[in-house]
Order: structure tokens, then sequence, then C-alpha cells
């Protein structure tokens, strides 16, 4: 019976997640989980940024926003992402639409993965469902 | 001593497991199975496939008036197409850029009783498509593929206006939690 207390008490520190979270709390207290990240268009052209995240901000530039109109006259924009790093990244981005006074027209409910190779240019698109979002603002954060 | 060892195992069944909390359903802890469509893989390739439809051509001026068609699900999961179907309309039709015809057989009666001179709308296309999967394992990695393939026909004409598909692919040796 000595031998099988033992092993239950294994069984319980090795089955628990209680375990894990103390872990994930150091961890995390060393090593800060990650920030969401935004670019916004400006209205006479460019982008602001807003570095939450160092981390991912050394690793991805963001290289360009460009902006333009469709047929209809819906705002459409396009942000020129590079993985500058050495290492493969995995980011998730999101989209969402300001009218001209900054109030928020449409965002987009979910985050998109954009796996990125070192050195790989991506670019991604989103195109506003009304008429009155004239801005974009970009969400990004790493995996 | 019996005892004690039945009391350590209570414990140890008691102690395990993480309780339920509630998750931001558009966040990045959500459970990732590689067996079955999660909620966030419809919402991926639905906003990609919106984003990919509103650049069409049809969609440049006004709101079409459209009609969903059928859906078919493909795949070894049970689930309601409408969790695709619904990423794509909602957004539409709130910010006002379809028309969308109610699909039940009480509407299509009423349309079809009120006769073509009556001033009902008309479907001008109608949205259909497929969903599959494709799944592969090397040792103790498995891969499951699901495809999502839309299409846009215009009605008067018969002709498909926009078409897409969209995969999402997971990789792993069990399922997990987390993008």
């Amino acid at each position: 019976m000595k031998q099988i207390l033992p092993l239950l008490a294994l069984g319980l520190l090795a089955g628990c997640t209680s375990i894990l979270e103390t872990g994930d709390s150091i961890e995390r207290g060393l090593n800060p989980p990650s920030a969401f990240n935004y670019a916004t268009t400006k209205p006479e052209g460019g982008f602001s940024t807003q570095l939450n995240d160092n981390r991912i901000g050394n690793k991805v530039e963001l290289l360009a926003a460009r902006k333009s109109k469709t047929d209809g006259g819906y705002t459409r924009v396009q942000f020129d992402l590079r993985n500058g790093s050495s290492l493969r990244q995995a980011i998730n981005v999101s989209f969402e639409w300001l009218a001209a006074d900054g109030t928020v027209t449409e965002s987009q409910p979910n985050l998109i993965a954009t796996p990125l190779e070192p050195g790989a240019l991506t670019t991604v698109t989103a195109t506003a469902l009304k008429v009155q979002s004239a801005e974009c603002r970009l969400r990004l954060i790493s995996r | 001593m019996h005892k004690l060892s039945l009391l350590a195992c209570a414990v140890f069944i008691v102690g395990c497991g993480t309780p339920a909390t509630y998750k931001d359903p558009t966040g990045r802890e959500l459970v990732v199975s590689l067996d079955k469509v999660n909620i966030q893989d419809f919402a991926t390739a639905g906003s990609q496939m919106l984003e990919s439809m509103i650049s069409s051509p049809s969609f440049s001026k006004g709101a079409p008036v459209l009609q969903l068609g059928a859906i078919t699900n493909d795949t070894a999961d049970n689930f309601d197409t409408a969790l695709l179907l619904s990423k794509l309309t909602v957004p539409l039709v709130n910010a006002g850029r379809v028309t969308l015809l109610d699909n039940d057989a009480t509407a299509n009666a009423a349309r079809a009783e009120s006769g073509s001179k009556a001033n009902v709308p008309r479907a001008e296309y109608v949205l259909k498509g497929k969903i599959l999967e494709d799944r592969s394992n090397a040792g103790s990695t498995r891969q499951g593929s699901f495809i999502f393939q839309l299409t846009l026909v215009e009605v008067k004409r018969g002709v498909a206006v926009w078409t897409d598909e969209k995969i999402v692919t997971k990789q792993g040796t069990k399922n997990a939690v987390g993008f």
C-alpha cells in the first residue's frame, strides 16, 4: 500500500490542470500574453499604428496601406505585411471600419489566421459593406 | 489503509479537469478539432468568401435580390449549413447590400400566389454550395481539410457569376485549444 499512495499522488500531479495553470502563470509572468496591434488608415493617406505588443511588432512589418473605392463607391483597403524575422510567424488579423467622424460602422467578428514564412510578403484585403465606412483599422495579434 | 487509498482515488477523480468557462467566440482560445468543422472555421471561411463575393461586379451597385439555394454537407460531420450562410447573409442584409428572399414554403407559396404581375421581389441570384472534407495522416499526425465551395448563379441567364473555394486545414495529433 505504501507503494500505491506515491503512485496515486504522482497520477494526481500529472493529471490535474491546476498544476498546468500554475506553470502557465509562471510562464505568463515571464512572457506576458500577446496584445493587439493596430494600424489605421488616415483620410489624408498613409496609416498610423498603435503598437501594444513589441514582440510581434519587431517581427512582422507593415509595409504599406492602400485605400481605394470600388465601382459601387465602397472603400477597399489593402495592407502589405512582411515577416522580417527568420522564423515562421503565425498572426491573426481582423478589420474594423470607421466613418469619417470616427464612429465604428462595421467590425469583422472573427480573426483570420495568416501564417507567414520567413521573409514572406502577404497582402490582406478588406472591402467595406457600408458607404459611410471611410477608414479601416487593422487588428493584428500573434498566435 | 484501504479507506485511505479510496480517499486518494476520490481526490484524484474530483480534482482533475478544467472547469467550464465562457470564451469569446471570436477569440483565439477556442477548441480546435481535427475531425469536425469548428465554429471558427465557419467564421473564417464565411468572412473570406464574403470579401470575395462583394468584390464581384454583381454586388457593385444596388441591393440585388438573393435567394439561398442548397448547401450540401458532404462531410462525415453533422452540422447545419446555416452556420456558414449566416456569416455571409447577416452582414449583407444588415448593411442593405442584398434583399434576401425568405426561403420557407409559406414564402414561396405566397410569391406564387401573388402572380407574375404583383410587385413582389423575384430572385435575381441564387447562392448555392457544397462543403467537402479530406483526411490524411502520417504516423500519429492527423490532418483534416474542410473545403467550402460557394457559387452565385444569376437566375435570368442561368450562369454562375461568382464562385469561390476556401480550404481550412488543421493538423495535429489531438484536438487542442487555440489557433
